[in-house]
Parts: C-alpha cells; structure tokens; sequence
C-alpha cells in the first residue's frame, strides 16, 4: 500500500469518526435512562408520551398537506416555466431561493401581520385558519427544494414535444399533466416531497409562533425538561430522515421506465 | 372542394414574417410533401395545421370548415415528430392506446385496435415493452401507429425520419408510404431531404423563405423546375445563361454553342435565358441521340458506387455528369482529355418548359 493510499484512509476514516462519533455518543447516551444498564426506556417514555403522538400525527399531517400544497403550486409553475416562458426561469429561480435568504421568523411576522384578526383575511382568527396559514407558510419554505427538484425532473424530459404529441392526440392540460409530466418527473417530485417532510417535522419557528401543536416545539419543549428522551428523540427523528432518503432511492429504483437511465 | 384546404396562411414573429400567402388545396388521401432548407417555414406550417401556432392571418379549412379556433387537441390531426416523442413511462400498448383512452373508447374495442395498429407497423408482439427498450426505427413506428390509433382527419410528419440511420430511414420511408396509401390518409410531410420528398410522394411543395416555390408532382418539381431556387434545391444541375435565337423553333446560344431545345420557347428573340443541364442528360463520349459533342478535361472523379459523377470542363464552362460504374471501364483520372455528349432537349428551361 502506497502512503497516499494510506493518507486517503485516515482521511476518511477521520471524515466517518466526525459525522459518527456524535450520533453514537447520543445514540449511547439515549440508552443509558436506567442507572447501570443499557435500555431502551428512553424510547419507551417517548414513544408512550401521549403528547408525542399527538405532535407528531398533527406534523406528518401538515407535511403531507404541505406537499400535495406544494406539488400543486410548484409543478404546473416549472411545467408552464419551461413549456411558455423559459425567459422567466431566473426570476421563478429567485422567487423560489428567497425563503432561504429571509429569515423565518420575519416571515412568520410577516403573516401574522397580514393575516391577523383585524385584517381582511383573519386566518388567526380560528384553529383551522391558522391550520391553513401555516400549510401555506411550510408550503412556501419547501419551495426552494421542490421548485429544484422538480425542475431537475422536467430537464430530463422533452417537455415541449412530449406536451404537444398528448395535444395531438386529444389530451388537455389536466391529462398532459397528470398522466404525461407527473409521471415522468415522479421520482423528482418525490425527493422534493421527502426533503419537504424532513423540514416539516423539525420546523419549529412558524408552528411556536402560531402556538399549533407541532413536533418541533415539542422536541425544543423536551430537551429542555428531560434528560434521556432529548437523545431518543434526536435518533428517532434521525431514523426517519434516513427512511425518508432510502425511500427516495428505492422509488426512483422501482419506476420501470427509467431502469435504462440509471 | 379541396379535403385540406390551406389558403393564403401567413405567420409572423414579431417584425419576421416565415410564411407568406402560403396556399394549398390538397385532396383526400393525398401524400403531399413540404421541401426546403431549414428556415423555409415548413415546419411552421406545419405546425400550424396540427394548432401548435396561431396564423398572423388566412385559413386552414378541414372538409370546409375552418380549425383556425380550434385548439390542438380539438382538431383530431395526428403528428409524428422528429424525436419520435413516445411517452417514456407507458409500455409500447399504452402509448399506441393513449389517443383512444382520451377519446372514450371501450377498453376491448381499444385493445383491438391497439393490436390492429402494432400489426400494422410490424411489431405485433412489441406491445409490453417500454419505448427505451426499442431502436428508433421501432420508435418511430410506434409513434406513427400511436398518431394513425385514434383514426385522426390528417395526419402530419415533422421530419419522422431525420434522427435514423441511412438504411432505416429508406426503408421505414417505404413502410410509411405503404401504410398511407392502406389506410387513404391525407398526409403532409415537411422534409429537407428532396430524395425522400420526390420518392414518396404525389405532390411537392418546395418553399424558400416563408414562400411556396412551387407545387407539383415529383417528375414535374425535377424535370420543370419554376425557379432557379427550385432548379439549384432539387437534384444537381449545371446551370448556364443561354440567349434566344429563334423562339419559335426554339433554339438558343449559350458560349457561342447553337442548340436546339426541341421545343418553342415563351421568350422574346435576344432575350437572356436560364438554362440547365441535369448530371444524367450528359454523356461521357459520344452516345446516339445525343447531337451536341464537346471535348473537355476530366477535373473532378467521384466515386459514389453505382454511380460516378465527374465535373467536365468544356470551353471554360464546368459540367457535371453522372456515369453508370461498370467493371470493365474504369473512369477517366482528372486532367484527362474526355469527350462530352448531350442532347438540346435535355435542356432543361429554369422558370418554363
């Protein structure tokens, strides 16, 4: 073995021991509830926290709203992007990058101001206004993602001439889209949809400012009230992020028409 | 009255007209193929006909009624494009059955007809595969049954055969031709190719910038050629600037050459006249029949395998012509003296017969 060789070892093995020494030190320490032994109680008292589920069954729902909310506003926008307007594609690009560079707590504001209960349209004003406010709000904050996502999906297809062989063939812009674009774009839309339930699930600055229910505040409320659970929860969610990400790999594997791609 | 009935179309982007008064009345059944360089407005057309551009001004009438306002997917007129456009994620049966699904029709009378079309174009078992799987003349094929399922009014070619390979386009030009004439659809093809154009179809339209040249069979767009465009686009030519000695008998002096032409002539004595002569109305040696004789030098060989072309130089004046390769006679090697032989009635008149 050439010592460069064995350089790039350390080197990587360094670059494993910083992403994983902590994940193990927390994962070790989420076991550690009962004095003098390994267990899983930690999990247990999560898991069994009556308010856990609650948050985290209100969150899934929200990130699904978030992503049908999405995929609605996100997909015919880049469709008729790249079909009619492909001049607008650096200012659609921009609109879609600024909930990156506006800090979510000034947006937040933001509709809270707007649509506060002396304002035209009083979304606080009721449990599901503020619901829907903030499906709107996580919507717009997983923009930059599936905005990117998806429009990465359509540059891998002829959408112009894909477009026009369905309207030659009698189809409308429902059927165009639904049955010729989402299909082919599915695994873009999905990694999009996974990235937006991954923020959704953690996202903790809207739901605690418009006082909903949300696993984010839930997760902030524990680690400052327990000790072990913070850490089973931290891997917990950890899971469901690599689940998220396996599941985005498995799908875009199964799609048969895209086996001769890969 | 015309089937297909195209009358005075214009389109214009922005300050940029591409189509300019285009006519054409085309009847049922009939093949008609759109030749020109890539910028004619061809496609344009074209595209206009299936509803992907709106015309700046005229009408497309269908068995007299106008599709103007109508929008692409009301206008039942198949196309098949360039990029064959097959839909990446449906089986070959799915693609073929897409027009029949969105028209309503039954899924047993669908699958039928599904199987009729994948029977036409030769690949009736083909039917479960997805589009990747295929070559693309299969993928073609596909496309063209996919466009003829729904049994649309026209049917539109956007240059189908451009992205294959020399020998699967010859002949999948022939299957295409076969089905059409099978099935009687009226067809327009847009092509740059004129070998493809003048071998399938009825008619020619040869277009140079937004304008229709001219309209006519393949043995009048060749051997009558309206303008010097069509003359220089079509086929390979010599051209020359003959004067009119005696338009009646019809004869004309070209580089103080007398030929007859065999034929009177709509000009006035004195008149300048342009003339051409094809590669194959000339004769290396002397051959019966052929009255004009002229010594040359042999400046250029071009072994094209049944055929040689050599560019003659006779008087000053270059000559193509095209010799059929024999075994047994080798052509001539450039800078050999060679004699040339043609008849004045091989003339062919650029603008008039």
């Amino acid at each position: 073995m050439t010592s460069s060789r064995i350089w790039s070892w350390v080197a990587f093995g360094l670059g494993v021991a910083y992403f994983l020494l902590p994940l193990v030190g927390m994962f070790e320490f989420s076991l550690r509830a009962r004095r003098g032994e390994y267990s899983f109680d930690a999990y247990a008292s999560v898991l069994g926290d009556p308010q856990f589920r609650t948050t985290f069954a209100y969150s899934v729902t929200m990130a699904l709203v978030t992503i049908l909310l999405g995929v609605l506003i996100v997909l015919p926008t880049a469709f008729w992007v790249r079909l009619r307007m492909p001049r607008l594609r650096p200012l659609v690009e921009f609109i879609t990058l600024l909930p990156l560079v506006i800090p979510v707590v000034v947006i937040a504001f933001g509709y809270i101001r707007l649509y506060n209960t002396s304002s035209i349209l009083p979304l606080t004003g009721s449990v599901m206004g503020t619901n829907v406010l903030l499906a709107l709000g996580y919507a717009s904050l997983s923009l930059p993602y599936m905005y990117r996502a998806i429009d990465t999906g359509l540059r891998t297809i002829d959408v112009p001439t894909l477009t026009e062989a369905a309207q030659s063939l009698g189809a409308g812009w429902a059927t165009i889209l639904g049955r010729v674009i989402l299909p082919n774009v599915l695994g873009a839309v999905l990694s999009g949809a996974f990235l937006t339930f991954a923020i959704v699930l953690g996202e903790y600055v809207f739901a605690a400012l418009l006082n909903r229910p949300a696993f984010g505040p839930y997760m902030v409320w524990i680690s400052g009230n327990r000790a072990y659970e913070p850490a089973a929860l931290a891997v917990i969610a950890f899971a469901i992020t690599w689940a998220c990400m396996g599941l985005i790999s498995l799908v875009s594997r199964t799609q048969k028409h895209t086996r001769a791609r890969s | 009255m015309p089937y297909l009935d195209i009358s005075h179309l214009e389109k214009s982007f922005g300050t940029n007209r591409v189509v300019k008064d285009f006519s054409l009345p085309i009847e049922k059944g009939e093949f008609v193929s759109l030749l020109g360089p890539s910028g004619c407005g061809k496609t344009t057309v074209l595209r206009m006909v299936a509803g992907f551009e709106t015309p700046s001004a005229g009408a497309i009438r269908i068995e007299g009624k106008d599709v103007v306002p109508l929008r692409p997917n009301q206008r039942n007129i198949g196309m098949v494009f360039q990029a064959y456009a097959l839909f990446p994620n449906l089986t070959v049966a799915q693609n073929v059955g897409f027009g029949l699904k969105i028209a309503g029709v039954a899924a047993a009378e669908s699958r039928a007809r599904v199987q009729e079309m994948l029977e036409l174009i030769g690949l009736p078992e083909m039917g479960g595969r997805y589009p990747f799987q295929l070559s693309g003349g299969q993928q073609q094929r596909v496309a063209l049954a996919r466009a003829l399922a729904p049994r649309p009014r026209v049917l539109l070619l956007d240059e189908p055969l451009s992205a294959l390979d020399a020998k699967v386009r010859v002949r999948l030009r022939g299957e295409i031709r076969e089905i059409q004439r099978r099935l009687g659809i009226t067809t327009i093809f847009v092509t740059h190719d004129q070998e493809e154009a003048l071998s399938i179809s009825d008619r020619v339209v040869v277009m140079n910038a937004g304008i229709a040249d001219q309209v006519g069979t393949p043995f009048e767009i060749y051997n009558h050629p309206a303008s010097p465009f069509v003359a220089s686009f079509v086929g390979t030519l010599t051209p020359f600037e003959a004067t009119v000695v005696d338009p009646a008998a019809g004869t004309v002096m070209s580089g103080g050459l007398t030929m007859n032409l065999g034929r009177a002539l709509a000009a006035q004595a004195g008149a300048s006249l342009p003339i051409a002569l094809r590669p194959e109305a000339v004769h290396l040696g002397r051959a019966s029949g052929r009255e004009i004789v002229l010594p040359a030098t042999a400046r250029e060989v071009e072994f094209l395998g049944s055929v040689i072309r050599i560019r003659a130089e006779a008087g000053g004046q270059a000559f193509l012509l095209d010799t059929f390769n024999r075994h047994d006679a080798p052509p001539p090697q450039p800078g050999e003296p060679v004699e040339i032989s043609f008849s004045g009635r091989d003339v062919v008149v650029i603008g008039g017969r």
